[in-house]
């Protein structure tokens, strides 16, 4: 997986799963923690999700959620929007 | 031309059940894959939907005593179906079962950790549509990509491959891959000679093909370790050994010279009908 970030931006692309998480924590909360404010993840390069990496995910969003800001998910491929149907996180996470 | 994009091809799939005979089927055997198996499915669907031919999805359980069955029914997907087994009987029998339902031209099997992504599936089908009968995924043919493979399990391919090599002269450099590719005619000889049910039906399958004469290719792949794997590599390699005796015991007692399991139609196995 390579993993991307600016500002409060985290752009992901490749495969997103157990072996990442750790990866993808790291850099997730260098962004929470300089700059605050919503993270934008985006996953249009991302070309399979595990479920290791979709508890990560809502992990990130319940973090966010507790500073009162949001996860958003600013870019998903195909197969990561039919997996997210598929366990119904589309419902939960916010999907712009 | 069509124009339809490839979710709407997977919405269509997921939807609406076929009206024609899928060109291709995809069998994924499942024992205690709850964890692991809805996302492989959406990976599937959502790569194989775009290909623009009819295909069908098989969940070949094998026993789980977790939510699998549960799961993938509950995902109410048109064209996907769960076959159910009282026990656990082993990959090779949930491959088998999944196969003898297929319907398609095309018989796909795939590890439900996605561990060979379903990008592949073309490059297997290339191979096919030139007029090899079986092709087989593999991660030690020129090309292939491995990641996060343990140095123990390594050590157990290498082993079993250098001795598999020496005895059933195969010529094959991966028989172990989860990722194999069968003409229906092809699946239905092989799949009814075989009587190995544990992790080494894939050596008793392809060595089938070599005696029976079927023209056998390999497609490098790339193969990342999915964590979570409800194998125990040392147990396997036990089976391994034992069944490459096994298998040699059957040639010479004539085992293979006849079917050994007569494919039951689908209407017989009650819950082996459509998930949705």
């Amino acid at each position: 997986m390579q993993l991307e970030n600016h500002a409060n931006n985290l752009q992901l692309s490749g495969r997103f799963d157990a072996h990442e998480a750790d990866a993808f924590r790291t850099s997730f909360e260098s962004i929470v923690s300089a700059h605050g404010g919503d993270v934008h993840l985006d996953l249009a390069a991302v070309d399979f999700i595990d479920s290791t990496a979709l508890a990560e995910i809502v992990r990130a969003m319940k973090r966010c959620r507790e500073g009162g800001h949001e996860l958003v998910i600013v870019g998903v491929s195909d197969p990561v929007r039919v997996i997210l149907e598929l366990t119904r996180l589309d419902q939960a996470l916010t999907i712009r | 031309m069509s124009t339809e994009t490839g979710l709407a091809s997977y919405r269509r799939w997921a939807a609406e059940p076929l009206r024609t005979a899928p060109r291709y089927s995809i069998v994924i055997p499942a024992y205690n894959e709850s964890f692991r198996i809805v996302p492989t499915i959406g990976a599937i669907a959502a790569h194989v939907s775009t290909l623009g031919e009819p295909w069908e999805l098989i969940v070949a359980d094998d026993g789980s005593t977790d939510d699998t069955v549960a799961l993938v029914e509950d995902l109410g997907l048109a064209n996907c179906r769960v076959l159910v087994a009282d026990q656990n009987g082993g990959k090779g029998s949930a491959v088998r079962r999944g196969v003898f339902a297929s319907r398609g031209e095309i018989v796909l099997f795939a590890d439900a950790d996605q561990s060979t992504p379903i990008e592949h599936f073309a490059d297997l089908l290339g191979k096919i549509e030139a007029g090899h009968d079986v092709v087989v995924g593999s991660r030690a043919a020129d090309g292939a990509a491995v990641a996060n493979k343990s140095k123990v399990r390594d050590l157990f391919s290498w082993g079993l491959k250098t001795l598999q090599r020496g005895a059933f002269r195969i010529p094959v450099s991966d028989t172990q891959c989860g990722f194999k590719m069968f003409t229906a005619d092809a699946a239905d000889l092989l799949f009814r000679r075989q009587v190995i049910d544990e992790f080494s039906f894939d050596l008793e399958i392809l060595w089938l093909a070599h005696r029976f004469g079927l023209s056998v290719a390999e497609v490098p792949v790339s193969w990342i370790d999915a964590p979570g794997s409800t194998v125990d590599a040392l147990q396997v390699a036990r089976e391994f050994l034992r069944d490459m005796v096994r298998i040699r015991a059957n040639a010479r007692r004539g085992v293979y010279d006849a079917d050994n399991h007569d494919p039951k139609p689908l209407s017989d196995d009650p819950r082996g009908q459509l998930a949705a």
